[in-house]
C-alpha cells in the first residue's frame, strides 16, 4: 500500500517537473515584442526593392510655369537587379472636379542593385484652364498634386506623392 | 530509500519551476493594426475612424437610413461611398454645384444645388440609383432650403415666393409633392429644422430690410399656420438651421466683429428657446465662455452634437450635450487639426452612436511629400471622420 503512494507521487511530481519545464521553456521562447508595423517601410536587401526620392528643396523652387524642371531619385534597394523600370508622373489639381490631369512618363531601362538614378521631367505647371479655379466655398485655391509612380514588369514598385501649394 | 529521499527536493523543484514559470511577466504585445489610408490615426482622438482619403474640399456629410453608406459634396459634386470601405461613387457631374445632400431613401438623394450659370436661385435634384448608375432629375426651382421629412422619409423644401417669402412643400420619395402650405413665411428662409415628433418646422428667416438671418418662425404642419417666435437683437444674426430638440429650439447666434477694418474671428453663442417658452436663453451646460459653430440635434432629439471651442482660446472639438442631464462631453481630443464648423458639416448615424465630421491637418506653406498615393492621404486634404460618441468624458468643470 505504501509502495503504491509512493509511485502515485513520484507520476504526479514527474508530471509537475515536466509541465513546469515546458511553461518556462514556452515563455523564456517568447520573441521580441510585436510592435505595430509602419505601412512605409520596405525590407533592406531582402529581394527587389524600389525607392523614390524627390527633393523638397527643388519643389519649393517650381513655379506655376511651363517647363519646370523636376529630378525623381530612383534607387534599387534591394538585392537583385530591376529592368525595365517604369516612371508615370501625374499632375493634377486639387480641386477633384477639374479632370485636366497631365501624364509624364519615362524608363530606365537597367537598375542595379544597390545603385540610383536620377531621371528628370520637365514639367508644365502653368495654369490649366480652370486649374486655379476654386471649389465652391473652399477657403483657398487648390494646390497642385504631384504623384510619381515606378513600376517594374516583375511587379515591383513604388510611390511618392508631391503637394505644391501652387 | 533512495526514492524517499529525493521526493522532498523534487517536490521543492517543482513548486518553484511551476511558480516561476507562472509568474514571469508576459511579453509586451501591441495589435497591429490593420493598413489603412495613410494618417489613420488622425489627431482627433481615440476610436476615430476615416470615412473618406485623398484630395477635394467635401462638406455636408449625410448617412444613409441603415448607416452604411455616407454622402457628402467634393468640390461641388455628390458622391457617397460605403462606411467601412469600398470606391467612392459619384452621382453628379458639373451640370450644377451641390450645397447639400439628403438621403430620402436607401437609393435616393435629395441634393440642393445651384444650376450653372445661374443667378442666385437654388434647384432640389433627386438622384437615383439605379443598377448602380445615379440617375439625376431636378424636380424643384428656386429653393431657399431643405430638410429631411418626417420619419426620414420624403423632403421639406422652402419656396421661394418673391424676395422676402416663402412657401413650405412636402415632397415623398419621388419628388412629388405631397402637400404645399399656401401661406407664405414672411422673410427669406435661410435654414429649417423638423420637430422630433414631426409635426411642426422651425424656420430662420431674414427679414426685409435685414442683411443676415435674424427672426424664427414655427410652422405647424397639420393645421398651416406659423408665427414668429424670437427676433434677434440688431445686429445678431442666425448661423445655420435651428435644431428643433425634445428640450427646445437650439439656435447658434452672434455678430461678426469688426476692429481696425479687419474682421475678428466671429463669436458665436448657443441659444435655446425652451418648448412653451419664446424667451431665448443661453444654453444651459455648455458654459458662459462657449464659442458655438454648427450644431446638429441626435436623431432621437435628445442630444445636440455642438462643435465649437470651451473658450476662444481653446482648439475647436466635437461635443456632445445631453439636453436632459445638460452634461457636455467632448467626443474628441483635437491635437493639431483643423475641424471644418460650416453649419452643415456634421452628421449624426441614424443610430445616434456616431457623428461625422470634416477635418483635416495644419497646413503647411511648404511642398510636402508622403509615400503613399494621393487617393489613400488623409490629413493633407478635408476628409471625413466618424467620430463615436459612446465612451465621451464629461467635460471637467
Amino acid at each position: 500500500m505504501r509502495e503504491a503512494v509512493l509511485w502515485a507521487s513520484g507520476a504526479v511530481l514527474a508530471f509537475l517537473v515536466t509541465a513546469g519545464a515546458f511553461l518556462l521553456l514556452a515563455n523564456l521562447g517568447t520573441g521580441p515584442s510585436v510592435k505595430s508595423l509602419p505601412p512605409e517601410s520596405q525590407p533592406a536587401n531582402s529581394g527587389p526593392a524600389l525607392e523614390l526620392n524627390l527633393d523638397e528643396e527643388e519643389l519649393a523652387s517650381l513655379q506655376p510655369l511651363p517647363d519646370q524642371r523636376l529630378r525623381v531619385g530612383v534607387k534599387n534597394s534591394g538585392n537583385e537587379d530591376l529592368t525595365e523600370v517604369h516612371l508615370t508622373l501625374e499632375v493634377s489639381s486639387e480641386n477633384t472636379a477639374l479632370s485636366d490631369a497631365s501624364y509624364y512618363r519615362d524608363t530606365v531601362d537597367t537598375l542595379a542593385a544597390g545603385t540610383s538614378t536620377v531621371v528628370p521631367f520637365n514639367l508644365d505647371l502653368s495654369a490649366h484652364e480652370g486649374t486655379s479655379s476654386m471649389a465652391p466655398a473652399a477657403p483657398e485655391p487648390p494646390r497642385t498634386i504631384v504623384e510619381v509612380r515606378a513600376t517594374t514588369p516583375t511587379g515591383v514598385s513604388a510611390v511618392r506623392t508631391a503637394i505644391l501649394p501652387l | 530509500m533512495r526514492f524517499r529521499i529525493g521526493l522532498y527536493p523534487a517536490a521543492v523543484l517543482a513548486a518553484v519551476i511551476l511558480v516561476v514559470a507562472g509568474c514571469m511577466r508576459e511579453s509586451e504585445e501591441t495589435s497591429i493594426p490593420p493598413l489603412s489610408a495613410v494618417g489613420g490615426r488622425a489627431g482627433l482622438g481615440p476610436g476615430t475612424h476615416a470615412l473618406s482619403s485623398g484630395p477635394g474640399y467635401k462638406s455636408s456629410p449625410s448617412w444613409s437610413p441603415r448607416g452604411d453608406r455616407i454622402a457628402f459634396t467634393v468640390d461641388g459634386y455628390v458622391a457617397d461611398k460605403p462606411v467601412n470601405a469600398g470606391d467612392i461613387r459619384r452621382w453628379t457631374t458639373g451640370d450644377f454645384v451641390a450645397q447639400d445632400a439628403e438621403w430620402i431613401s436607401e437609393s435616393s438623394l435629395a441634393i440642393f444645388g445651384l444650376a450653372s450659370g445661374s443667378a442666385a436661385s437654388s434647384s432640389v435634384y433627386r438622384a437615383h440609383s439605379r443598377e448602380g448608375s445615379p440617375d439625376v432629375e431636378e424636380i424643384a426651382t428656386g429653393i431657399l432650403a431643405m430638410c429631411p421629412g418626417p420619419e426620414g422619409k420624403g423632403l421639406i423644401v422652402v419656396l421661394e415666393n418673391g424676395s422676402y417669402e416663402g412657401r413650405v412643400a412636402l415632397l415623398n420619395d419621388s419628388g412629388m409633392v405631397d402637400r404645399f402650405y399656401t401661406r407664405s413665411i414672411e422673410g427669406r428662409v435661410t435654414g429649417v429644422s423638423l420637430s422630433p415628433d414631426g409635426r411642426r418646422l422651425a424656420l430662420a428667416t431674414r427679414p426685409p430690410g435685414d442683411l443676415k438671418p435674424s427672426e424664427l418662425h414655427v410652422l405647424d404642419l397639420r393645421e398651416g399656420n406659423h408665427w414668429r417666435i424670437a427676433r434677434l437683437e440688431k445686429g445678431l444674426e442666425i448661423v445655420g438651421a435651428p435644431q428643433w430638440t425634445k428640450q427646445g429650439i437650439f439656435y447658434v447666434a452672434g455678430k461678426e466683429e469688426v476692429s481696425g477694418g479687419e474682421r475678428a474671428t466671429p463669436l458665436y453663442d448657443l441659444f435655446l428657446i425652451p418648448s412653451g417658452s419664446g424667451e431665448p436663453i443661453p444654453a444651459p451646460g455648455v458654459g458662459e465662455d462657449f464659442v458655438a459653430s454648427s450644431i446638429r440635434v441626435s436623431p432621437d432629439g435628445e442630444r445636440l452634437a455642438v462643435i465649437g471651442r470651451l473658450n476662444p482660446n481653446s482648439p475647436t472639438n466635437l461635443y456632445v450635450l445631453d439636453l436632459e442631464t445638460r452634461d457636455l462631453e467632448d467626443v474628441t481630443s483635437n491635437e493639431d487639426m483643423e475641424i471644418k464648423t460650416g453649419p452643415d458639416d456634421l452628421a449624426w448615424s441614424p443610430d445616434g452612436e456616431s457623428v461625422a465630421i470634416i477635418a483635416r491637418g495644419e497646413l503647411s506653406e511648404q511642398p510636402s511629400v508622403r509615400a503613399a498615393p494621393k487617393g489613400a492621404l488623409l490629413e493633407d486634404f478635408y476628409n471625413l471622420y466618424e467620430i463615436p460618441v459612446d465612451g465621451a468624458k464629461e467635460v471637467p468643470r
